[in-house]
C-alpha cells in the first residue's frame, strides 16, 4: 500500500512541472554555475580587511592530511572564506536573521539604541590569567603594580541588552552569585570575574575598580555602537580611575583640545554582521596643547611626535588611529614633563589610554606581550626611573589573548 | 562530502551533471560511478575500501547462488557467508567499543577499547548490499552480472550516506535502462533546492536553538520541552531534506527512489508515525526480520518476542550506545500497547488529541534519542517536570523563543501537509490568483536559496547528524 501511495507522489509531482519551475531552476542553475566559475577566477586575498582576520589558505595535498580528513576539511573552510562576494552574503545573512526579528546573531546582540554588544562567552583562562598577573606583580622590584581590567559593553551597557538575553538575565541576578556558582550553575558575568580574579591578587598588586566610575556616566558614548573598544570617553573614565590610586591630579578633559577625526567607523563587531543598516561611529581625539612628544615604534624603528595616526582613518580599521596598532613595544617621551616613567602591559584598550598619561610621566613603555618577548618585568627592573606598571585589559577579549603568557 | 556544503553546491555537483549529461547512455553509469566514489572518498579516504569490499562480497554471493545455488543448503551456505561478513564488518566498526565497554562493566577481565573509528554511512550501505543477498536468495531479484553496475548502485552517491535505504530491485531495472530527460530535471532540480532549504534555513537555525537550550543553565520547564521540540524539527528536517535532496538527484539522474518521509510529525498515534517516519528503514526490518520472525500470525508471546527484537535492533542501528536501544524499545512497547491496549480507543478521540498524544510521546522519546551520554540525560529530563524545583515557564523562554518565531512557526507548519494543500486549492483558482502565488513563490524560492548560501558562506553551524548511524 505505501508504494502506491510512493506511487502516487512521484507521478504527482511528474505532473507538476510548469514554466514559473523551468525559469526558477535555470535561473538558480545559472547562479550556481557564476558563483561556481567566479570562485576560480576572482584573486585571492590572504587577509579580510573587512573582518580583520586572517583568510583560511588552501590546505596542502599531502597523504596525511588526506587521511585525516584535513585536506576536505580545509577545502569547505577555504571556499566559504574566498567565496565570492563574501562580505555581501555576510550581510545578506544578517539582514535575513535581523528581519525575522533576532536580537542575536553571529554571537552579537543588537542593543536597544542600536548598537552591537558581543555576547560574553564564559572564560577558560582566568586561572592562568591570575598566575601571569601574579608573576609579574612578583618579579618588579622597584615598582608599584596597578590592575585595571575593564569591562566591555555588554556588562557596562546591560540596561541596554535586549530584554531577557542571556546576559542581561545573569546581570541582573550578579548579586546572588558566588564565583563557585559562576563556574557552575550561572552563566558568568564580567563583573564577577573581575571580583574573582582581584580577589586572588598578592598585596603587591593594586586593583583598580573601573567599572563602577564607568557604570555612573550616562550622558556621553563610553562604548563605540560598532566596535568592541570604549571611545576616547571611556578610556578618560579609566584615567579618573587610575589618577585616583595612584595619587595623581587629573587634567580636565575641557583642557584637551577635542576633534573629531572620524564620522564613518565601522567597528570590528560591525564585520561580524556586516550590515549598513547599522550606523557607523564617531572618533573622537583629545589632543593637550603643552605636549612635547617623541613616540618611537620598537620594531619599525619609525619615530613620530603623535600618538595618532591619521593614516588609517581612511583605512578599514580606524581604531589603528590610536598608537599605530601592534607593535611588541612603543616609548613615548613628553619633554615637556620633567621626570616619571610609567610601563603599562596591555591590550589593545589601552591605546587610546595611553595619551592620558603623557601629561604625568615623562615617558611611557607600552608593551604588548603578544609581540614582546622576555617579560616587561625584566625590561622594567632594569630600568630603575619607572615607578609604576599598569596592566590595563578588557575582559572580552583578554580569555583568547595569546599575549597573557607573555605577562611576567 | 554533504549535499549543504559550499564544494559540494557549487564545484562538485555542476562538474557532474555536465558530465553525466554530456556522456552517452551506458556511459552514464560510469561517470555516476566515478562520482560516487569520489564524494565518499572525500569523507572517508580509507574507510572507501571497506565499502568496496562489503559490495563485492553480495554481488559475489548473487554469483555464486546463480551457479553453484543447486541445493538448498549450498544456497543457505552462501547467503550466511554474505551476512556474516557484511554484519562482522558493521559489527566491528560500529559497535566493537560498545560491546568492548559492557564486557568491561560485566566481567572482572578489562580489555582495551579498539578505538575504531566510524565509517560514514556504513549502516546504509550496509543493509542495501544485504537486502540484495536475501532478495536473491529469496528469488525476489535478478541477479546482477556487472559488478560494476552492482556497485553503482552501492555506492550511487545521492543515497550513499544518508538514505533512503534503496534495494537493489528498485532501481536494478533503471540501473541499465531509464529515461533521463530534460522535465526529470527540472523536477529534481526543484525538488533537491526545496530540501536543501529545509536543511539550511530550517534544519540549521533550530538546531543552533536547541545547541543553545541543551547547555543552558536553569532552564524552565517550559524552554526544557521547547528544547525538545527542538531537536525532533531539527532532526525531522534535517533527515527529511536529505531524503529530499536525494530523491531529487535521482530524479535529475533518472532514478526513482523511495520516499522517506510522509509528514511523519502529523502522525495520529505512534503506529501512524512509523508508517511515515524513515520509510525505508521501517519497512526494511519489517521485510527483513519481522516477517521472516512470523510478523504478527504468530501466538502473542511470539509476536511480542518479535516486537522486541524488531524494536531493539532498530534503536541499535541508530547508534552503538544504549539510549539508542532505550529509544527503539520505547517505540516498541507503545506500538505493543496501541496494538492491545489503547489502539481502538485511540482512534475514537477527537483528531487533535491524537495529534497532542502522538506528538508528546515522539518528542520524548527523541529526547532519550539526543543524549548519548546519560549522565547529562539524568540533568536534562528533571526539567522537563520541574523536579529542580525550576519554574514552570521563565523569562528565558521568551528569549528563546522570540529570537527563533518566524523559524519555530515555519517548522511547525510545514511539518503538516500544508504545500500539497495549497497546490490543491491553486489547481481550482483562477489563472489570475494562480499566476500571482506561482511568480511569488518563484521569487520567494530565489531569495530564499541566496539566504542559504550566506547562511554556507558564514559557515557558522552546519552539523551532519547521521555520523552515529
Amino acid at each position: 500500500m505505501e508504494e502506491q501511495k510512493n506511487q502516487a507522489t512521484t507521478e504527482q509531482a511528474e505532473k507538476q512541472i510548469t514554466l514559473t519551475d523551468r525559469v526558477v531552476v535555470y535561473l538558480i542553475c545559472a547562479m550556481i554555475l557564476c558563483f561556481g566559475i567566479a570562485f576560480f577566477v576572482t584573486p585571492k586575498k590572504d587577509f579580510s580587511d573587512n573582518e580583520n582576520r586572517t583568510l583560511a589558505k588552501m590546505p596542502e595535498l599531502t597523504w596525511e592530511n588526506v587521511k585525516g580528513g584535513r585536506f576536505t576539511d580545509g577545502i569547505g573552510t577555504y571556499a566559504a572564506d574566498h567565496f565570492p562576494m563574501r562580505d555581501s552574503f555576510l550581510g545578506i545573512m544578517t539582514e535575513a536573521e535581523r528581519r525575522s526579528g533576532r536580537k542575536e546573531i553571529n554571537g552579537v546582540y543588537i542593543a536597544k539604541d542600536g548598537s552591537l554588544i558581543e555576547v560574553y562567552d564564559a572564560p577558560v583562562n582566568t586561572e592562568k590569567q591570575i598566575a601571569q598577573f601574579t608573576k609579574l606583580a612578583q618579579n618588579v622590584e622597584n615598582a608599584q603594580c596597578y590592575l585595571m581590567l575593564v569591562p566591555t559593553a555588554v556588562s557596562i551597557n546591560a540596561e541596554q541588552l535586549p530584554k531577557t538575553a542571556p546576559d542581561e538575565l545573569a546581570q541582573r541576578r550578579e548579586d546572588v552569585i558566588t564565583i563557585q556558582a559562576e563556574k557552575g550553575a550561572y552563566r558568568p558575568t564580567q563583573k564577577g570575574i573581575i571580583r574573582y580574579i582581584y580577589a586572588a591578587m598578592p598585596e603587591e598588586m593594586q586593583n583598580i575598580d573601573v567599572a563602577t566610575p564607568l557604570k555612573q556616566v550616562s550622558d556621553r558614548r563610553l562604548y563605540y555602537r560598532t566596535d568592541h573598544h570604549w571611545t576616547t570617553d571611556g578610556a578618560y573614565v579609566g584615567y579618573l580611575a587610575f589618577c585616583e590610586a595612584r595619587g595623581l591630579t587629573p587634567i580636565a578633559l575641557e583642557d584637551y583640545t577635542a576633534e573629531t577625526v572620524s564620522e564613518d567607523f565601522y567597528g570590528t563587531i560591525f564585520s561580524k554582521l556586516n550590515d549598513t543598516y547599522f550606523v557607523p561611529d564617531t572618533i573622537v581625539s583629545y589632543t593637550y596643547p603643552a605636549w612635547d612628544l617623541t613616540v618611537e615604534y620598537s620594531d619599525s624603528k619609525e619615530v613620530t611626535d603623535t600618538p595618532y595616526n591619521p593614516e588609517y582613518l581612511t583605512q578599514k580599521d580606524q581604531y589603528s588611529y590610536f598608537l599605530n596598532n601592534i607593535h611588541p613595544m612603543v616609548t613615548i617621551t613628553n619633554d615637556a614633563v620633567a621626570d616619571g616613567a610609567i610601563a603599562v602591559v596591555k591590550d589593545s584598550y589601552a591605546n587610546c589610554f595611553v595619551p592620558y598619561l603623557l601629561a604625568h610621566y615623562h615617558t611611557v613603555y607600552v608593551f604588548d606581550t603578544r609581540y614582546y618577548k622576555g617579560g616587561p618585568s625584566k625590561f622594567i627592573n632594569e630600568h630603575p626611573e619607572i615607578t609604576d606598571v599598569l596592566i590595563l585589559y578588557n575582559m572580552n577579549t583578554i580569555d583568547n589573548d595569546t599575549g597573557i603568557g607573555g605577562i611576567y | 562530502m554533504v549535499f549543504s556544503s559550499l564544494p559540494f553546491l557549487f564545484f562538485f555537483l555542476p562538474a557532474f551533471l555536465i558530465l553525466y549529461y554530456l556522456f552517452p547512455g551506458r556511459a552514464k553509469n560510469f561517470v555516476l560511478l566515478v562520482f560516487s566514489l569520489i564524494f565518499y572518498a572525500w569523507g572517508e579516504p580509507v574507510y572507501i575500501l571497506l565499502m568496496l569490499l562489503s559490495s563485492f562480497v553480495d554481488y559475489l554471493d548473487g554469483i555464486l547462488q546463480e551457479k553453484y545455488g543447486t541445493t538448498l543448503f549450498r544456497k543457505r551456505l552462501f547467503l550466511s557467508v554474505a551476512l556474516l561478513i557484511n554484519f562482522s564488518l558493521l559489527a566491528y566498526f560500529k559497535y566493537a567499543d560498545f560491546a568492548v565497554g559492557i564486557w568491561n562493566r560485566l566481567t572482572p577481565w578489562d580489555a582495551t577499547l579498539p578505538g575504531v573509528a566510524l565509517p560514514v554511512g556504513i549502516s546504509f550501505y550496509t543493509f542495501q548490499t544485504v537486502s540484495y543477498s536475501i532478495d536473491v536468495y529469496k528469488g525476489r531479484v535478478k541477479v546482477e552480472h556487472n559488478y560494476l553496475s552492482y556497485l553503482t548502485y552501492v555506492s550511487m552517491f545521492p543515497q550513499l550516506i544518508a538514505g533512503p535505504i534503496v534495494r537493489f530491485s528498485t532501481v536494478q531495472e533503471e540501473l541499465h535502462q531509464r529515461t533521463v530527460c530534460e522535465s526529470g530535471f527540472v523536477r529534481g532540480m526543484k525538488r533537491f533546492l526545496l530540501g536543501l532549504l529545509r536543511k539550511v534555513l530550517i534544519a540549521n537555525q533550530i538546531g543552533a536553538l536547541w545547541d543553545t537550550i541543551r547547555v543552558a543553565d536553569g532552564i524552565s520547564v517550559a524552554t526544557a520541552w521547547l528544547g525538545l521540540l527542538c531537536f525532533t524539527l531539527q532532526l525531522y528536517y534535517d533527515f527529511s531534506a536529505y531524503s529530499d535532496m536525494a530523491i531529487g538527484l535521482g530524479w535529475m539522474l533518472g532514478f526513482h527512489f523511495p520516499e522517506n518521509f510522509i509528514y511523519p510529525l502529523s502522525a495520529t498515534s505512534i503506529t501512524d508515525f512509523w508508517h511515515r517516519w524513515h520509510v525505508s528503514l521501517s519497512t526494511w526490518f519489517r521485510d527483513y526480520v519481522y516477517i521472516p520472525l512470523g510478523g504478527n500470525r504468530v501466538g502473542t508471546a511470539k509476536h511480542l518476542r518479535n516486537m522486541f527484537a524488531v524494536w531493539f535492533l532498530t534503536g541499535l542501528w541508530h547508534g552503538a550506545s544504549w539510549n539508542f536501544v532505550l529509544w527503539g524499545l520505547y517505540h516498541g512497547i507503545l506500538l505493543t500497547l496501541e496494538k492491545y491496549v489503547w489502539g481502538k480507543g485511540l482512534a475514537k478521540l477527537p483528531k487533535f488529541l491524537q495529534h497532542l498524544y502522538a506528538i508528546v510521546i515522539v518528542v520524548f522519546g527523541f529526547g532519550i534519542f539526543t543524549f548519548d551520554d546519560m549522565a547529562e540525560m539524568g540533568q536534562y529530563f528533571p526539567q522537563l517536570i520541574g523536579l529542580p524545583g525550576n519554574a514552570l515557564i521563565g523569562q528565558e523562554l521568551r528569549w528563546y523563543a522570540g529570537n527563533y518565531l518566524p523559524f519555530l512557526l515555519a517548522a511547525i507548519l510545514l511539518a503538516f501537509p500544508v504545500y500539497p494543500w495549497f497546490q490543491k486549492k491553486l489547481a481550482g483558482a483562477n489563472a489570475y490568483r494562480r499566476n500571482l502565488y506561482t511568480t511569488c513563490g518563484a521569487l520567494l524560492l530565489i531569495a530564499l536559496f541566496m539566504v542559504a548560501v550566506a547562511s554556507l558562506v558564514r559557515d557558522t553551524y552546519n552539523p551532519f547528524l547521521y555520523f552515529r548511524f
